[in-house]
């Protein structure tokens, strides 16, 4: 059933089911991917996928129900199912839906795929990689094209539409010379051209010299407490655990949020800006609407290292008393600093090049431990050598405290734009 | 659960390739009391169909999301159109692995519904006995979790079968602070394999471990940080498990080995220390279920265990047909897809290290100075064998008795190396099925493992 049929359908449920106030999204999706192993196409994935899903509420009590069914008995479950989830519930005010939000209609990235040209990139990348980098392995690479259109609406008067499609590409790679293979490393991007070899892409020339590089790594000895510069990939994973753990609707909820009182204030160095900008014209598929409805927006979480508000849902916004921020996504846009990566690099004694971090989401408390992955030993300003079975330690608060720098460099893949970020006072320790 | 309205379809099946066709859905429950508060109340279902066709070693596969006869016709044409597409650009000429037998399994269970209403009212029971008994808490959340699999599979050279996979967890999490006002937190899961209720029919049974999960908290709230270093540590069975998961399964992945993983040099070599044997579990262990049965996987093999490591020696991998084929050794059912949409994939299942004859206490007490790490809230591990876990839950050992708690910190280190430390191995098995394992798609896995005595790598600050 066409997308907007169906939506007039579950109004007409939902209306004879009696419910006053709820909102819904349906949504369709095709996805073509090209998988390889081994340096070479295996496998060929077509998938036609649908979702449904409902927020109903009954009073103060709310429920939700999903599927992917779209006929008519389909939707017609699909609304029992959350009318008797919402009865289910207990009651409790702060479930609510946006304010009329009025109707838009999104148009985004490539809705018409090229895939001969997206093969043909394919393969100009793997024969790159093969000239360029013999000794490194892509052990799986999977190329896909992922088309969604989408509408959703509110009782409230919100209707909001979309048409969206992107291609996507990413590596798993090790190396090898035959007697030794380095661990296993990531990289991918998004893009809605094919205007630029793939190898340029992105991260992954990089990604491809560092593992290159990386197959007779040395083990430290002992401990030291060193700056650590994160790679614009590991920083992005830095900065979203900081985020969840310091400003995230549990914690804020909880209230055992470290930055509860902090907005307005200082909690990390100047150097730091960091916005969620689903508009910025770097963000391939950049969010459109939030999972409560409202349109969303770009919005500035740290701002020269002050926070400007926490980052929550309207659920947890009317559960604080604290503002709601039309944001969900992760569209994550951290502002370049002043120094090259050589110049960062070269105002460092001791401490390591981060590719990635092999560790758990930390505590609330903020503390993390865990094996530095990809990552390279700095002595004297210069780089010396891959490591092995080396750990970092150190807290998330304290650590965007301390930035030493941050690069003129940016990572831009497609869904974030993020720069190499220089911490000190990270534990680094080997055997 | 799902009619089988495909097996008449089987006749689209091309010459010359294999195929499989898969009816599949995923349902999940979920409802989340964030202290007290319902912020989470939501009920799923998502199903659909999928074939994957094999042509000489380029796999095409399509799926649709709808339960129907003419669906199923639609991707038997689409697979089989996309292996031929592919074979163009693949250069790949595989013969197709040798059929290891045909039939049919009987279906092996059912799935029972809850009333979402029955299952709030089980969060809401437990949230009141924990905000009741633990006031001093600042913060608790109760998650009910099910995601349930229902599957019917039909093959061209394999074994066809209609299974079914009821799982469903609550997981409890407790946070405090210190007298510093620092943050500590812990959480257990409770469930596994089987309906609602199978499993919570009787919360007052999850009592004790919420309450052994308060002690332990307590103590956390006065831990201190572990000593970074190379020290002698007792692992718990929980983080056995993890090891068996993490540190080894996944380098004895057969798809890994053929990416370059430790384990393709180690075949029929010594990795760890004779106390050790490691056994990838079907669906029974010990004349009992294991925590997540798999009968028949995505590719129609019959689950049989797969042994990977026995006596020290590492003596097998986990397969798929093809790798299995590549490797000479047998399929034993590990080719799973997490949803109707995904193809299958070499997954673990139950994946255990076997228990020894020491008690816990002789390991404890065999210990000067180390550390028991019990739980483990995460893991990692790489194709070096290189892994790492997060550890919840620990304690220090001096002269042979438990110590001050820990505060969160990692184990890390070599697998292959590692377990060649292992000089006690405790009597008795934990097993887990609360988690998912990433490896393109999620998967549900079970793991155990006894309690080892051990060198690792522990962070600290």
């Amino acid at each position: 059933m066409e997308l907007r049929l169906a939506a007039d359908y579950l109004d007409g449920v939902l209306r004879d089911l009696g419910a006053e106030k709820y909102s819904y999204t349906l949504s369709q999706s095709e996805k073509q991917e090209l998988n390889l192993e081994s340096g070479s196409f295996k496998l060929m994935r077509t998938v036609f996928n649908n979702s449904a899903s409902v927020k109903l509420f009954a009073g103060a009590r709310m429920g939700s129900a999903s599927g992917n069914d779209v006929t008519e008995d389909g939707l017609k479950k699909l609304a029992q199912e959350a009318r008797l989830a919402a009865e289910s519930a207990s009651e409790d005010p702060c479930h609510d839906i946006a304010p009329d939000q009025g109707k838009a209609e999104f148009v985004q990235g490539v809705t018409e795929p090229d895939m001969d040209a997206f093969i043909m990139r394919i393969r100009e990348f793997l024969d790159t990689a093969a000239r360029e980098f013999p000794k490194v392995k892509i052990m799986m690479g999977i190329g896909s094209y992922d088309r969604w259109s989408w509408i959703s609406r509110n009782t409230n008067g919100t209707e909001f539409s979309a048409r969206a499609g992107q291609y996507h590409f990413s590596i798993e790679i090790c190396a090898s010379d035959g007697k030794k293979t380095t661990g296993i490393d990531y990289t991918g991007f998004a893009t809605k051209t094919l205007d630029t070899p793939f190898m340029e892409m992105g991260d992954l020339r990089r990604h491809m010299e560092d593992v290159q590089n990386s197959i007779y790594p040395e083990t430290l000895d002992g401990k030291f407490e060193g700056t650590v510069i994160m790679t614009p990939g590991c920083a992005a994973e830095f900065i979203y655990m900081t985020l969840s753990n310091y400003i995230g609707d549990s914690v804020v909820i909880n209230g055992t949020s470290l930055w509860l009182d902090k907005v307005g204030q200082q909690v990390a160095d100047e150097k730091l800006t960091v916005s969620l900008k689903p508009y910025d014209d770097r963000i391939v598929m950049g969010e459109r609407a939030t999972g409560s409805g409202f349109k969303s927006e770009d919005v500035t979480l740290i701002d020269k290292g002050v926070l400007k508000t926490h980052w929550l849902s309207l659920y947890a916004a009317n559960k604080t008393g604290r503002p709601v921020v039309k944001n969900t996504s992760f569209d994550l846009v951290v502002e370049p600093g002043e120094k090259t990566l050589e110049e960062l690099i070269a105002s460092v004694d001791k401490g390591l090049i981060l590719g990635g971090f092999s560790g758990g989401q930390p505590g609330t408390n903020g503390e993390f431990s865990g094996v530095a992955k990809n990552s390279f030993l700095i002595e004297n300003g210069k780089v010396k050598c891959a490591v092995a079975e080396t750990m970092v330690n150190g807290n998330l608060g304290e650590a965007f405290r301390h930035i030493r720098g941050i690069s003129k460099e940016l990572l831009i893949d497609g869904s974030t734009v993020t720069p190499y970020i220089a911490v000190d006072g990270i534990v680094i320790s080997g055997k | 659960m799902l009619k089988d309205i495909i097996g008449a379809k089987t006749g689209l099946f091309a010459d010359g390739v294999q195929t499989v066709l898969r009816g599949h859905e995923n349902r999940t429950r979920r409802a989340v009391l964030l202290k007290g508060n319902l912020v989470q109340n939501s009920r799923s279902e998502a199903a659909g169909i999928s074939a994957r066709v094999n042509s000489k070693g380029t796999f095409g596969f399509a799926s649709i999301a709808e339960y129907t006869p003419e669906a199923a016709e639609k991707v038997i044409r689409a697979a089989t159109e996309n292996a031929r597409f592919l074979s163009r650009h693949s250069g790949r000429n595989i013969a197709l692995p040798a059929s290891a037998g045909t039939g049919t399994l009987p279906l092996n269970g059912d799935i029972t519904d809850a009333a979402q209403k029955d299952i709030i009212e089980l969060c809401q029971t437990i949230d009141g006995y924990v905000a009741a008994k633990y006031p001093d808490l600042t913060s608790r959340t109760v998650v009910y979790s099910e995601d349930s699999q229902d599957r019917i599979v039909y093959t061209s050279d394999a074994f066809n079968g209609h299974l079914v996979t009821p799982r469903c967890y609550v997981y409890v999490m407790m946070s405090a602070e210190t007298k510093d006002g620092v943050p500590v937190e812990m959480f257990k899961a409770f469930g596994g394999y089987g309906s609602f209720y199978d499993n919570f029919s009787e919360p007052e049974k999850l009592y004790p471990g919420i309450d052994q999960l308060y002690r332990r908290l307590a103590d956390k709230k006065e831990g201190v940080y572990a000593e970074a270093g190379y020290k002698t540590v007792v692992l718990g069975g929980m983080m056995g498990g993890m090891l068996a998961h993490e540190a080894v399964g996944h380098t004895v992945e057969a798809d890994l080995v053929r990416g370059g993983s430790v384990a393709g040099p180690s075949l029929n070599k010594r990795v760890a220390s004779d106390l050790v044997t490691m056994v990838d579990f079907a669906h029974t262990y010990n004349g009992k279920p294991a925590p997540l049965p798999v009968f028949l996987d995505d590719e129609g093999t019959k689950a049989t265990d797969a042994v990977l490591i026995k006596d020290g020696i590492l003596v097998g991998y986990m397969n798929d047909r093809e790798s299995a084929a590549e490797f000479g050794m047998a399929a034993a059912g590990n080719a799973r897809g997490w949803t109707f949409a995904d193809e299958p994939i070499i997954r673990m299942r139950n994946t255990c290290i076997l228990p020894g004859k020491s008690t816990v206490d002789e390991l404890i007490a065999s210990v000067d100075d180390g550390y028991y790490l019990i739980d483990s809230g995460n893991g990692q591990a790489d194709l070096t064998g290189e892994f790492m876990f997060g550890v919840t839950c620990g304690y220090e050992i001096k002269n042979g008795k438990l110590g001050r708690a820990l505060l969160d910190t990692t184990v890390s280190g070599v697998a292959f190396e590692m377990l060649k430390t292992v000089d006690m191995v405790s009597g008795e098995v934990e097993w887990t099925s609360s988690g998912f394992c990433g490896k393109k798609q999620p998967m549900a896995v079970g793991m155990g493992g006894p309690h080892m005595r051990c060198k690792i790598m522990i962070g600290g600050r």
